[in-house]
């Protein structure tokens, strides 16, 4: 389609030297070393003994849980940076064509606002894609300070990390054509972080028994498919099971309740619709949007 | 001969409550022709050129360019607008600029490479090497210029575009209207410098609160021996509310001034 190529490349040039940008992924680069070589020193002053009195564990078993705590941490930092850098990225890529009268210019050219949209949305997923992958290297690189054994629950985690922040970024871009930026991302913020989680939180529990009361599980159960569902991959549930290996504990079915299980097929379709909802929110926004 | 622009009855509010910020415009433009947009700030000038341009929607009336809708790519690809007050993607370069405004307008790679360096040169923009955010206003609108004309328009539209410029760039903006007219592109030129408009339009049509109060030929519209700045002071104070023009700190004979 004429212009979406185009749209896509220049946006993308264009974040590429937005400096926002760039001091989140060096906050997450400088961010992700320190907190690699911060828990290698633990682990080093772990193994030589040093934190052995302070602990009823042997120093191997201390080690390991030592590595699996790194790797929990190193996960919620990657989550944590994605997530800055999609608001990062949702609230500049239209925002400021909007904001500045660029898009005066752009939009007067013969490009339809559905190819200025789906260049917009290709360039900034392109770009969370592209940063998210290069954070990762990085963190699979930091894992070779510690002793392998989780490191292929990494590739799942990204992949999930990833396809979180795609829609929470959609939802802060459609929002930024419609209103000022900031107020997009707390809008934003509050609908995914806070609505969404309390509403997938409280049907977790109706789900596992912990609360009974059909009406309101039903209210839940609809509400529950009017929101976007966060993927889960196989790392939480894989780090919680070597932590129990090690303990002698596998059988302690209590623990494993609150570990949520990796999303299946019909979570990752509902993130695929949600995501071409999000998608088709961005061009509404945009085709309404007069110049 | 087909009209490039026919407008008829437009209109156009911004919000329910508000008056019309454009009510009942009526006017067309054929090839050749520069066609003088003139009223006073707030007139409606820049809302008749963006629903021309396809930028806002009307509420009422009809636009044919070309003798499609606006909304039309196929409408826009011949059409060039340099807005008021232009901007661009801010972390871009003048060149880089006109290479995505290239390749919206579909250009092959021959092609830009021909005309990006001609066009930067004719904006005074070839050796900038830096990015937009750090543009002045007057280099802002000479891109703004540059890439109006980047696709070679059969009708280009220029919102008050020698606002910013110095008296060189004003005077190749004049040289440049007067080039195209005589290649056959059709200008709607909206501007506040009465003495630009008389120099470069055939046509004019003056207005004042969203109306247009008088249309037509340069001669029509301005009777011998009277000048184009009269008319549209006499004809724009009729139309409004009359107004101490001098705040009473200023002529007040204790004052200092």
């Amino acid at each position: 389609m004429n212009g979406v190529g185009a749209v896509a490349r220049y946006t993308m040039l264009e974040l590429s030297r937005r400096r926002i940008l760039l001091v989140f992924f060096l906050l997450g680069a400088v961010g992700l070393l320190i907190f690699g070589f911060g828990f290698r020193f633990l682990y080093s002053f772990a193994s030589s003994g040093g934190l052995g009195s302070s602990s009823n564990l042997d120093p191997a078993t201390f080690d390991r849980l030592l590595q699996l705590q790194f790797l929990s941490y190193l996960y919620g930092a990657l989550s944590t940076f994605a997530l800055l850098i999609g608001f990062g990225i949702g609230m500049t890529a239209i925002y400021h064509d909007l904001d500045s009268g660029a898009a005066v210019s752009l939009l007067s050219k013969p490009i339809t606002r559905f190819a200025f949209a789906l260049g917009k949305i290709v360039a900034a997923i392109g770009s969370l894609v592209l940063i998210v992958g290069v954070l990762a290297l990085e963190a699979r690189l930091v894992m070779l300070l510690f002793p392998g054994g989780l490191e292929s629950s990494l590739t799942g985690q990204v992949i999930a990390t990833t396809a979180n922040t795609v829609v929470v970024m959609l939802i802060v871009l459609a929002l930024s054509t419609w209103m000022n930026n900031i107020v997009a991302a707390i809008v934003a913020f509050v609908y995914y972080n806070v609505i969404t989680g309390v509403i997938t939180t409280v049907h977790m529990f109706f789900d596992s028994g912990a609360f009974h009361n059909d009406l309101v599980k039903t209210v839940f159960d609809v509400l529950y498919w009017t929101v976007p569902h966060a993927l889960v991959s196989s790392a939480p549930g894989d780090l919680v099971r070597a932590q129990l290996q090690i303990e002698n504990q596998s059988g302690n079915t209590t623990t494993f309740a609150f570990v949520p299980s990796a999303s299946g097929g019909g979570d990752i379709a509902w993130w695929a619709f949600m995501v071409v909802v999000f998608s088709g929110l961005v061009y509404l926004a945009v085709r309404r949007r007069q110049v | 001969m087909a009209a490039v622009v026919s407008v008829r009855d437009l209109r156009k509010r911004y919000r329910r409550r508000d008056p019309w910020a454009v009510d009942g415009v009526t006017l067309e433009l054929g090839a050749g022709q520069a066609f003088g947009l003139l009223g006073p700030n707030g007139a409606g000038k820049t809302s008749v050129v963006k629903m021309i341009a396809g930028l806002l929607r009307p509420d009422g009336g009809a636009i044919t360019v070309f003798g499609s809708s606006p909304g039309d790519p196929a409408a826009r690809a011949q059409l060039g607008f340099a807005p008021e007050d232009p901007d661009f993607p801010k972390f871009l370069r003048a060149a880089e600029v006109l290479d995505y405004f290239s390749s919206l307008l579909g250009l092959d790679d021959a092609e830009r490479k021909r005309r990006i360096p001609e066009t930067l040169a004719f904006a005074g923009l070839e050796s900038e090497r830096r990015q937009i955010r750090q543009y002045s206003k007057g280099m802002k609108q000479r891109l703004g210029i540059a890439q109006a004309i980047l696709g070679r328009p059969k009708l280009l539209i220029l919102d008050e575009p020698t606002a910013d410029l110095d008296p060189l760039g004003r005077r190749d903006v004049r040289a440049l209207i007067e080039r195209l007219k005589q290649s056959g592109v059709a200008i709607l030129l909206n501007s506040h410098l009465l003495s630009e408009v008389e120099l470069v339009c055939d046509t004019v049509a003056i207005m004042a609160k969203g109306r247009v109060l008088k249309e037509g030929t340069m001669s029509e519209v301005v009777p011998e021996g009277r000048n184009l700045e009269d008319v549209f002071v006499q004809l724009v104070e009729t139309n409004q509310m009359p107004r101490d023009h001098l705040p009473s700190f200023i002529t007040d004979k204790d004052g200092t001034v």
